[in-house]
């Protein structure tokens, strides 16, 4: 439900980044975004079309790459990926001593730019 | 050209909440994200709470709301400073927003600062206000289903008050299964069953809120 504020937020980063390195324009924008994040990828692009119009971004496309929940078991010493967006024991030997590795990711990723 | 970044989105907000953080932390106040879905009853504990603790500890408020004043008003009639954020559709309260209102609050003179975040039991979990800590309520009319279905806020508060707990014989709620499910989510977690109608199980909440801030 704030996608609006993550695509700002995004939008931001990107022109900064693209300006500090001397350039006019961003062609495109990669983020990774996690499973976990709550954060609905139609909804990201949605309010990215909205909010680039009238930026050097305007003409960017996004792509978002979904980083899965996954982790890894203490106990049966092995990786995990799960489905849902939470772990709450692992899916394999049913143990509850993890760690969960990857699915918070709210990250931008790269951007390419040009003159 | 590529340009690798590799920042996170929320880092500019992240950044705000820190110099939030020590605003408060020079004004020697405790603060709390209070978190909840629309109607969970944040507001009514945040009443019971500053009776409760009248001449105990000061409490000061900052309610976030979609729209109106009627949460500020509820609690300004209780003689608490309190200063009310209207996000104008914004799902939650993000650090700017309080850096915005927080000196119009007597901070040195607060020994609590609850935030009342707006009724959402998605959004304000990711967003960092400056606070020490986050409490959420989830009222058991909600349904047990709730933490599983909505984990980020449950694994990221340190308190979960499960309010209403006078409708439970009216309802079909499985209070330990909310308990269960909210403790594997996260097993620090501290629970305050509670009734902000009928004063049931507040003084356990009360108490805790003295502990922290002494
Ligand atoms: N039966 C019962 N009703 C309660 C209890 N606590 C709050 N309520 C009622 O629940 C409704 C919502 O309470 P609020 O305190 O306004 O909830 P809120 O979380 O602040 O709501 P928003 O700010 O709109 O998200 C009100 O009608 C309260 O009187 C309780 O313990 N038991
Ligand atoms: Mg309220
Ligand atoms: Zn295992």
């Amino acid at each position: 439900m704030h996608e609006v504020s993550i695509a700002q937020g995004l939008i931001e980063i990107a022109i900064d980044n693209c300006k500090k390195q001397g350039y006019k324009n961003i062609d495109s924008i990669k983020v990774k975004i996690g499973k976990a994040s709550g954060i609905v990828s139609d909804s990201l692009l949605f309010a990215f079309e909205a909010l680039k119009t009238g930026t050097i971004a305007e003409k960017a496309n996004l792509n978002i790459e979904q980083i899965p929940v996954s982790g890894f078991c203490d106990i049966c010493n092995k990786n995990f990926t799960v489905d849902e967006a939470y772990v709450i024991a692992c899916p394999i030997c049913g143990g509850s001593s993890f760690k969960v590795e990857t699915g918070r990711e709210l990250n931008i990723d790269e951007i390419e730019v040009s003159r | 050209m590529k340009i690798k970044v590799v920042t996170n989105i929320l880092e500019a907000n992240d950044r705000i909440a820190a110099e939030n953080r020590k605003v408060f932390d020079d004004a020697g106040v405790f603060v709390i994200n209070l978190m909840s879905g629309p109607g969970a009853g944040k507001t009514s504990l945040l009443e019971s709470t500053i009776k409760d603790l009248k001449g105990i500890l000061k409490i000061g408020v900052i309610e976030g709301d979609i729209a109106g004043t009627d949460d500020a008003q509820r609690i300004d009639s209780l003689g608490a400073p309190v200063v009310q954020i209207n996000t104008g559709g914004g799902c939650h309260l993000d650090a700017n927003m309080i850096t915005e209102v927080m000196n119009d609050l007597p901070l040195k003179d607060l020994d609590l600062l609850i935030i009342e975040n707006v009724g959402n039991l998605v959004c304000p979990a990711e967003f960092n206000v400056g606070e020490h800590m986050k409490a959420m309520l989830l009222s058991i009319a909600e349904g047990h289903d709730k933490p599983l279905k909505y984990p980020l806020m449950f694994q990221k508060s340190s308190a979960l008050i499960l309010n209403k707990i006078d409708l439970l014989p009216y309802t079909n709620a499985d209070l330990e299964k909310i308990k269960k499910d909210s403790l594997s989510l996260n097993p620090k977690l501290m629970i305050f069953e509670v009734s902000c109608r009928t004063g049931e199980g507040t003084g356990e909440w009360t108490k805790w809120l003295q502990s922290l801030v002494k």
